[in-house]
């Protein structure tokens, strides 16, 4: 269904949102990708990423407190929304899916 | 935490940058998450690193989503609509001063284009073949006996095929045998020929060497037999009135009326070839092919591209020693020229062609640069004058909220306004010079042609530079002052130093104008010096009549001639002043070069020498006529070793082969005469009568009814002729053109110089009108307290007086050490005196009294309640 199609980065983004629960703002999901998927992520390439999302309603974002640490500009934080549920949901169910679907002869590797 | 915040900034230009492009809504986040991000990174990278980095995170967010919509926004039209009439109502309130600034520089722009275009064309010369950089001229230069080096640019016959033979860097090598001096009669038929001079006899390898556009034929086999000729477009057209003639006869009845197959048609040849010609035919000497004594052919050989040519050059001296024979020629220096250098650098005696002066191309860019930096000077002090005048209404502005920005863009579009009507307005100025002086460049010159439109972008690029840099300073500099004071017209408390940029500015604007005035007068004084020299010979009311070898009974037209009233006296000669070609060896035990001529008894009287010593040659004497008496100039006999004694003594002239020693006379002495250049001196000359050669005549007329003794000599002419045309030149005409480089500067510097004064001038006038302005309250309060007008003008003027002698005091000395090198180059020359030195400081004084003194003044004798009542 195209209503929950998602980019490979895109979905990684989507994820790594909802694993920073209530911490999820520019630098920490670049961060916390960088840390778990080791690749190197630009501010840019993220931004435009999550724009996306939020524009298709995966996402919802709100601004937080200004910090001195970022020169009193304010974090916008992102949060997962329901029908982002739904996305990354119906996204695991068709991977699953053809997952399941593969013979399991399709993997028996032989040297020759 | 906090403090850190503060010593890690990130690249401001990054910034600034982003904020540029960057949607406003995305913004805050996206700079505090770059801000967060480079921080983490300056733990652990430097500062260098981690701004490396921050530029790629700040490029990486161009991306759709994050630029700025531009909307077909109103405002934004509406804002630059409205600079437009702003700069319109400027230009039109005052009309002088924009007339004057358009002036000035589309003036200054066009002289540049000029200026640049003809340098442009005297660098260009001979680049035109492929392999331009690997063609050289051999040229062979004698050395005397005394060791008198005597340059020369032509070599024996035996020397291009020998190189071709023995050095294999040598790919290709031809030789040239011009006209000399001497015409041919070449023709279809007997009705339909003509004099040609630009037949040049070459090698078969011409088309090896050299790469002369071809339109017709193929230039392999073009010149491989005797018979054939290549001749130009231009050539093809006068004679068969079409250009694909490949095929076609032409009649060479120089050469025994022998007929000769046309083998290609040449475009026509260059301006910017170092040599000229019409027609092609193959060298038929083959006896000379082993000749290393004579000196008449011009070698030019193509070195191949690897090879190197100083090595060649080292080479070539004992090559050429061991093969001359004779033991005199060893002594001669033999190098070569790379052909792109002929032109400019090349002054040896029998060129080709008249060379040009690379001190000349000097001056010229020295000129164009300067006028352009006058002009541009001149604009950027005049529109800051004016810019004082609108400090109001950039207050207003600034009240209204105008900020810095849009104040530089209402500037900016001003000054391109300017600045782009002015160049346009160049452009028609310069192709306007280009029309009317197509004569000094020697050519027609667009600069619409394609090799010139790079000049053309280049200076675009630069005047819109020019106008970036202008708009900028006149808004930051207006906008810099306080409202308050701004508002209400004050200037900013900077006193003295209120006007220390223009000040500068009209000193090197005037230093400029001096350098030029002072070049103007010493070129200007040179010539006339020349002009005034004693020649030596009268020149004029002199006829020359070329070709007299087409006359059947030359001693009858000559009789004929002197039955003309009008005509004084006739002689005939091999040569005319400034085409003497004829050289020989001469003296014994010392040999030297003396030029000479021959010709007649009458040659004394008709060219007003001088005899002062000894006698005439005389006809009725057979023995005059051996070739062996001679009648030397004053420089001849001096280089002979002789005084005026030795006149009519038997003397050892020449050494001959087999070492017998040649008898002669010097019958007599004249007085020295220019019979070259000015820059020239006087060399030794001798006098032989003989008819040997004989191609000139010279007839010298009685000054009334010149037009009516022309027709009769001319109808005279057609008798003996066989209809062949008279072609004649007044010789004082031809005296004239030998110095035609030299008025050709003195033209252009004139025009140049007389500009620039002008321009300077402007300048001057609108940094007084501005002084006098802002000072209007203090001349009348001085008025008012008795001051006299004398007073009053000299205390507005002196300032100007004082800039102008600084001005002169650092522009004079300049000049002076330029202009003493290049009288260097002239053998007889001018000095620069001191009253010279003083008329370049008069003219400098004159211009400040004609532009501040006088408006001095004026406002001196305005009523002073009016200065009290408004001043600012």
């Amino acid at each position: 269904m195209k209503k929950y199609q998602l980019g490979e980065f895109e979905e990684i983004v989507l994820l790594t949102v909802g694993v920073l629960y209530g911490n999820a703002y520019g630098v920490s999901i670049k961060e916390e990708i960088e840390k778990r998927q080791k690749r190197k992520v630009s501010v840019g390439a993220l931004q435009s990423a999550l724009r996306r999302m939020e524009s298709k309603g995966f996402l919802d974002s709100e601004f937080g407190e200004s910090t001195k640490m970022r020169g009193g500009k304010r974090k916008r934080y992102f949060k997962i929304t329901a029908l982002g549920k739904k996305a990354l949901d119906y996204n695991m169910q068709t991977r699953l899916d053809l997952w399941n679907q593969i013979p399991d002869v399709a993997f028996e590797f032989k040297l020759c | 935490m906090e403090r850190r915040t503060k010593e890690y900034q990130p690249p401001k230009w990054a910034n600034r940058f982003l904020g540029w492009f960057c949607r406003e809504e995305l913004l805050e986040e996206v700079k505090g998450d770059l801000l967060e991000n480079y921080l983490l990174e300056r733990k652990t990278k430097s500062e260098w690193r981690a701004g490396v980095s921050y530029w790629f995170h700040v490029l990486h967010f161009l991306r759709p989503f994050a630029l700025k919509r531009k909307t077909q926004d109103s405002n934004f039209n509406i804002m630059y609509k409205s600079y437009f009439k702003f700069a319109w109502r400027n230009m039109q309130k005052h009309r002088m001063n924009t007339l004057m600034n358009l002036l000035s520089l589309s003036v200054g722009i066009a002289c540049f284009i000029f200026i640049s275009i003809y340098i442009n064309k005297e660098l260009s010369y001979d680049k035109f073949h492929r392999e331009a950089d690997s063609i050289q001229r051999v040229v062979i230069d004698f050395v005397d006996d005394q060791g008198v080096r005597i340059p020369d640019a032509t070599t024996p016959p035996a020397l291009s095929l020998a190189l071709e033979k023995d050095f294999p860097e040598v790919e290709a090598s031809t030789r040239l045998f011009p006209a000399w001096g001497s015409k041919f009669l070449i023709g279809t038929s007997d009705q339909q020929r003509f004099y040609e001079k630009g037949l040049i006899r070459v090698d078969s390898t011409f088309f090896d060497v050299f790469d002369f556009p071809v339109l017709h034929g193929n230039l392999d086999e073009a010149l491989n037999a005797p018979d054939k000729i290549v001749i130009t477009k231009s050539m093809a057209l006068k004679y068969f009135s079409k250009v694909d003639v490949v095929g076609e006869t032409l009649t060479v009845y120089s050469f025994d009326n022998k007929p000769h197959l046309v083998s290609a048609v040449l475009e026509d040849i260059p301006d910017n070839s170092h040599f000229d010609f019409d027609f092609l035919t193959p060298l038929t000497f083959y006896w000379i092919n082993k000749n290393w004594g004579w000196f008449n052919f011009y070698t030019y050989i193509r070195l191949s591209p690897e090879s190197n040519s100083n090595e060649f050059e080292n080479k070539l001296q004992p090559y050429y020693e061991t093969k001359v024979t004779n033991p005199n020629d060893k002594n001669n220096i033999i190098y070569t020229q790379p052909i792109t250098t002929i032109h400019l650098r090349s002054n040896l005696k029998f060129e080709l062609g008249a060379n040009g002066n690379m001190s000349n191309v000097y001056i010229f860019s020295a000129l164009g640069v300067f006028l352009l930096i006058v002009s541009c000077l001149n604009y950027l002090n005049l529109s800051i004058a004016h810019s004082f005048k609108r400090l109001k209404e950039v207050g207003v502005r600034k009240v209204y909220g105008a900020n810095k920005r849009l104040l530089i863009r209402q500037f900016l579009v001003e000054s391109f306004l300017i600045l782009i009507v002015s160049l346009i307005l160049a452009v028609l100025f310069s192709e306007l010079l280009f029309l009317n002086f197509d004569e000094l460049l020697g050519s027609k010159i667009s600069l619409l042609d394609a090799d010139n439109l790079s000049i053309l972008l280049t200076l675009s690029l630069g005047v819109l530079a020019f106008g970036l840099f202008l708009g900028l300073y006149q808004a930051l500099f207006l906008s810099s002052h306080k409202v308050s004071n701004a508002v209400r017209g004050i200037f900013g408390s900077t006193g003295k130093k209120k006007y220390r940029l223009q000040r500068g500015l009209l000193i090197i604007q005037f230093t400029i104008s001096s350098f030029m005035i002072l070049g103007v007068l010493v070129v200007q004084r040179q010539l006339n010096f020349i002009q005034d020299q004693n020649l030596g010979l009268d020149v004029n009311q002199v006829l020359v009549i070329e070709n007299i070898s087409s006359v059947n009974n030359l001693d009858l037209f000559k009789s004929q001639l002197l039955n003309i009233p009008a005509v004084e006296s006739v002689t005939s000669s091999n040569g005319m002043i400034g085409d003497f070609y004829s050289t020989t060896s001469l003296g014994y035990p010392n040999s030297f070069v003396m030029n000479f001529v021959n010709t007649d008894p009458e040659f004394i009287e008709t060219l007003g020498l001088e005899l002062i010593s000894g006698r005439n040659f005389n006809s009725a004497l057979e023995v005059d006529k051996q070739g062996l008496q001679m009648i030397v100039n004053e420089q001849g006999l001096e280089s002979l070793g002789l005084e005026l004694g030795d006149v009519g003594r038997l003397l050892p002239l020449d050494k001959q082969k087999g070492d017998s020693i040649v008898y002669g006379t010097v019958l007599g002495v004249v007085k020295d005469f220019h019979f070259r250049s000015f820059k020239n001196e006087i060399k030794p000359m001798a006098l032989f009568y003989n008819d040997d050669g004989v191609n000139f005549l010279s007839v010298k007329l009685a000054t009334d009814g010149l037009s009516e003794s022309l027709e009769k000599i001319e109808s005279k002419w057609k008798e003996f002729s066989n209809g062949t045309s008279m072609d004649y030149a007044f010789l004082d005409q031809t005296f004239q053109t030998l110095h035609i480089e030299e008025q050709k500067l003195k033209q252009v510097l004139l025009y140049v110089t007389v500009l620039a004064i002008f321009v300077a001038m402007m300048g001057m006038l609108a940094i007084s009108n501005i002084t006098i302005q802002n000072r209007k309250k203090e001349i009348s309060i001085r008025k008012v307290l008795g001051a006299s007008l004398s007073h009053i003008s000299f205390s507005l003027t002196k300032r100007f007086v004082l800039l102008v002698i600084v001005a002169n005091i650092i522009g004079i000395p300049i000049a002076y050490r330029v202009m003493t090198r290049w009288l260097e180059g002239f053998a007889y020359r001018t000095s620069i005196d001191l009253s010279t030195v003083l008329i370049v400081f008069g003219i400098g004084l004159l211009s400040v009294i004609l532009t501040a003194g006088l408006r001095a003044s004026n406002a001196g004798r305005k009523n002073p309640i009016h200065g009290l009542r408004t001043g600012g």
